[in-house]
């Protein structure tokens, strides 16, 4: 049975089998966008971990009849599932696809065990959660098969972490068993990264991409580790309507062991310094239009800047989602343009 | 998201306000009615009045009075008398230590503001709809009232009467043509603001509703944008540099161009020209684009010290050294004509776009009217404050010079110092002893005045006014103040708070809205079950796990973070106040603190009350205390728990 395939072959319409995050990928690389190759884990992938190694039965007891409050029990439970999860193995079919699959990679880009980057792909609404973003883990700088699939496990175990338990528990999906993707993709080796927004997420301007870029691998931003350099960009003439730049105290870097990534401080001298160009903000923006458009609606879109590329070669997007949680302040009503006049002038307005 | 603002106290009572030391009797300067008197206290105590800094910043002298009067006259006639403007009178003024505060008269009974609305939608309907017509009949009025105000002689006083009035009997005296003269630039200045009224208020409404309802749908939108798609292309106030980039191409094609050497003065380039034919011949090219085109200020006219091009003439030169150097140096000087109207196209289509379709008919709508309107309120500058200003004001010094040269002043810029009845006065004097033949008193009157106004106004000058007097209105209603001032309920709130101290952190505006409440500073993960219902929430970041907890809050406040890391997400997502990456919140702030966190400025205030006592007040105390030794102020806000 296949349970991996390569980004490039997925569309919107793989979602429920693979993810948003693939899915949302292979769309990208659809529309030309650069986006490193890689390939995705479909949920299967994760069911029939839980079916061979006998887990499902267990799990699915574990979390009958939990609610969302009962935190004590949960934590006990988490431990307890995570625990066999570790100690379960991959099945032999799974293991050597993904590592056919993580061959490939390698084999295209040239070098003996890339680093990657193995990250969940929820399904369904989990997605869509914005309060729950991000709660499944990402694992930077993954090199050789065994630690991929030791990955990928680690991924599927996320599912069962305290808040994730809760939360299935909220929304009385307690009992489900869940489903989750997995993504594999090359790793950027990244000098700056970031996240950009197709709107201003603030004040709903959809005239504006706004941008919060930071030193490192994206994890200081996403996690909210750092405060980013900030920049309000216009979408329609290229002009920053807005920048706040930060002392960017830490960054994730590659671990000199070759294999994960740490967290150091940024020296003094660079904290300060921005760390995009003018080109760089405006590459930034019109892949942010180009991502929009592709998807027809706005776009909560993670990217890097490489460290060592050709020019124009640099950017490339990570992950885009469709911006979730939009504050859109009160727009004013339509109305004919005259009364809207009058209005200004505290005319023909009704009393409530 | 509209939330109800934390009540604020109150600004100064323009009671309350000193004389600065060696001011005392300023109020000389200024009419009875312009000033706070004890027997008004009561209604003016209770209002609203700010600092009109825009057309006033600086100590008024006593004859610039009249630049306040009379506009106020205007704008209230057509704004309360002719178009009814449904929930605004006019606008009232007061002097305080020589500035201007202004207040406007609200309309709040809804009858009356129905009964306004049935004139103001008949009569402003009719201007809108008329516009291009209506406003033909205005420049014409304008061109004829500038032809007036060049035409008035102000009469010297011959020592005989000529044989025209002797003989012919076909001329008044002097003293009633000086008279006469005086009279008539008084009324020629109220006529002139009664023009500029006329169609200012409507076509500012119709621009200010464009730029609210761009606002609107695009928050962010950068004014500049705004402007250029509504701007014209062909604009009257391009002109004047139209003419001068005409003149140094001009230079340079007649070899003249050395004259226009870097730091030169106006003078020194125009000896240099006048030692050559082509040199004159360029400096008659020069005088001929003058009438009307040096017309322009060197500021927005309101004052007699702004002067125009044609005494003042160092703006228009350096302009024309900036682009003969440019010509010579290969660059274009031109102003893109057809590229502004491309981009003013463009910009309006691309803005367009991006709207919800059922903006769009509105957007083309009242692009087309601000379009419509535009042209008023850029060329109206020209006609009324740098034109017709300009040359009243010299006017004016024509009557100085009269007077000075019969001693009543020392200088001919003497005669601003003086109000416009003292000024009448002195004239009635001048004549009288002119007819009489009599001594005039003037002469030993009027220059000490000058001298003890020229002291207090540069006195006054040293002074800073605060920017409100008065109540804090709840709410900022009056269009026009919003409109011509830009003076909301956000701004006046500002300028409240700024009043009441407080220390103040940045960040990054995460989420909008503003609240006032108890701080709970959260140290870390394992101390969030201490957060409590309407708290609001100080930490250095959130993650995933930190979720449940939202539900409870009132806003939260970071130390670390951008408007895309998960607090700002989640806050937004219900509705919260939020303010990022403020850098050193839970080492500032303490738990039971009350602040304030505005999260449509990203900023968060303590306000003092709760376990610690404001840090700047007892910094304040310590420093007032003999006892404290050394800098130890800091201790102070971290001593009390």
């Amino acid at each position: 049975m296949q349970y991996c395939t390569p980004l490039s072959e997925l569309r919107v319409i793989d979602e429920p089998r693979f993810g948003a995050k693939s899915a949302n990928l292979g769309e990208l690389l659809s529309a030309g966008i650069r986006v490193p190759s890689g390939f995705a884990l479909s949920s299967r992938a994760f069911a029939s971990f839980v079916d061979e190694s006998g887990l499902d039965g267990r799990i699915a007891d574990a979390v009958a009849g939990l609610t969302a409050g009962d935190a004590v029990r949960i934590g006990r439970i988490s431990h307890a599932i995570s625990e066999s999860m570790r100690s379960a193995p991959v099945p032999d079919s799974l293991r050597d696809e993904i590592s056919r699959r993580y061959e490939g990679l390698a084999r295209a880009r040239g070098v003996t065990s890339p680093p990657v980057a193995v990250r969940s792909s929820a399904v369904g609404e989990d997605g869509q959660d914005a309060t729950f973003a991000g709660q499944q883990e990402s694992y930077l700088w993954v090199r050789g098969a065994e630690h991929v699939c030791d990955a990928v496990r680690d991924c599927w175990v996320s599912l069962y972490s305290p808040p994730a338990i809760s939360y299935r528990a909220r929304l009385a999906r307690g009992s489900e068993p869940p489903a989750m993707g997995v993504t594999v993709q090359l790793m950027v080796d990244a000098e700056v990264s970031g996240v950009m927004f197709t709107c201003n997420p603030v004040s709903g301007d959809p005239s504006m991409i706004a941008i919060n870029a930071s030193w490192g691998l994206g994890l200081a931003v996403v996690g909210g580790e750092v405060t980013p350099d900030h920049y309000l960009v216009s979408k329609v003439t290229g002009e920053v309507v807005r920048e706040q730049i930060s002392a960017k105290q830490v960054e994730y870097v590659p671990d000199a062991r070759g294999r994960g990534a740490v967290r150091v401080e940024v020296p003094p001298a660079r904290r300060d310094v921005p760390c995009l160009t003018g080109q760089d903000l405006s590459a930034l923006v019109d892949v942010g239009r180009a991502v929009q458009r592709h998807f027809g609606s706005h776009q909560d879109i993670e990217w890097a800047l490489a460290r060592e590329a050709r020019p124009g070669e640099r950017l490339l997007i990570v992950q885009s989602r469709p911006v979730t949680a939009l504050s859109v302040q009160s727009r004013p009503r339509p109305a004919d343009a005259l009364s809207m006049v009058m209005a200004t002038f505290g005319a023909g307005r009704r009393e409530p | 998201m509209a939330r109800p603002s934390p009540a604020i106290g109150a600004f100064p009572s323009p009671y309350s306000i000193e004389t600065p030391s060696g001011c005392e009797g300023w109020e000389e300067m200024y009419p009875y009615y312009a000033l706070f008197d004890a027997r008004r206290r009561e209604s003016d105590e209770h209002r609203f009045w700010f600092w009109n800094s825009m057309h006033f910043p600086v100590p008024m002298p006593a004859f610039d009075v009249i630049c306040i009067d009379s506009p106020y006259q205007a704008v209230g006639s057509w704004q309360n008398r002719v178009f009814a403007v449904p929930p605004a009178m006019g606008i009232d003024y007061r002097c305080v230590n020589g500035y201007v505060y202004i207040s406007g008269n609200p309309v709040t009974d809804p009858a009356t503001i129905a009964e306004r609305s049935e004139f103001f939608a008949r009569r402003a309907g009719y201007y809108y709809e008329n516009w291009a017509q209506l406003y033909g009949k205005w420049r014409a009025k304008m061109d004829s009232l500038i032809e007036q105000l060049q035409d008035l002689r102000v009469p010297a006083l011959p020592e005989y009467e000529s044989d025209e009035i002797a003989l012919r009997n076909d001329r008044n005296t002097s003293l009633y043509e000086l008279l006469d003269a005086y009279g008539r630039l008084l009324r020629m200045l109220d006529l002139m603001w009664q023009h500029h009224f006329e169609f200012l208020l409507l076509g500012y409404g119709a621009y200010a509703t464009f730029v609210e309802f761009c606002k609107g749908h695009l928050p962010d939108i950068p004014d500049q944008h705004i402007a250029q798609m509504v701007a014209g292309i062909d604009v009257l106030l391009f002109r004047p540099d139209a003419e001068l980039r005409r003149l140094a191409r001009l230079a340079i094609e007649t070899g003249v161009d050395h004259a226009f050497a870097q730091g030169r003065s106006p003078a020194e380039i125009d000896a240099e020209l006048r030692r050559s034919d082509a040199g004159r011949a360029w400096l008659g090219e020069l005088e001929e684009i003058k009438d009307p085109w040096f017309n322009m200020a060197t500021g927005d006219g309101l004052s007699h010290y702004y002067r125009s091009w044609l005494e003042d003439p160092a703006i228009p030169y350096a302009a024309l050294v900036g682009h003969i150097s440019a010509l010579k140096a290969g660059a274009q000087i031109e102003r893109p004509a057809e590229e502004v109207q491309r981009e003013r196209e463009r910009l309006a289509r691309e803005y367009r776009e991006l709207l919800d379709a059922d903006a769009r008919k509105a957007f083309d709508d009242l692009l087309g009217l601000s379009r419509t309107v535009f042209p008023y309120i850029e060329e109206h500058k020209f006609f009324c404050d740098y034109w017709f200003l300009t040359s009243w004001w010299n006017k004016v010094r024509e009557f100085g010079v009269l007077l000075a040269e019969h001693s009543f002043l020392s200088d001919s810029e003497d005669i601003f110092q003086l109000s416009r009845y003292e000024v009448a006065s002195a004239l009635d004097e001048l004549v009288l002893c002119w007819a009489t033949g009599g001594s005039p008193l003037g002469p030993r009157h009027w220059p000490a005045i000058v001298a003890r106004r020229k002291e207090l106004l540069s006195r006054l000058a040293e002074w800073t006014p605060p920017p409100a007097l008065g109540v804090v209105p709840q709410a900022v209603t009056d269009p026009m103040t919003i409109m011509l001032w830009g003076v909301t309920t956000e701004r006046v709130q500002e300028w409240a708070r700024e009043q009441e101290g407080g220390v103040v952190l940045n960040g990054a505006a995460a989420s909008p809205g503003v609240i006032e409440g108890l701080a709970r500073v959260v140290q870390s993960v394992d101390e969030i079950a201490d957060v409590r219902e309407g708290e609001i929430l100080v930490c250095a970041s959130t993650s995933p796990a930190w979720a449940p907890i939202f539900t409870k809050l009132k806003a939260t406040v970071t130390d670390v973070g951008g408007v895309m890391s998960h607090a700002a997400i989640v806050c937004r997502e219900y509705g919260l106040p939020a303010v990022v990456g403020t850098g050193r919140a839970t080492a500032v702030i303490r738990t039971g603190q009350t602040i304030r966190v505005n999260g449509s400025q990203g900023t968060v205030t303590l306000v003092g009350a709760g376990p610690a006592a404001a840090p700047a007040r007892e910094s304040e105390a310590q420093r007032n205390d003999p006892t404290t030794v050394g800098p130890g102020c800091d201790t102070g806000a971290r001593g009390g728990l």
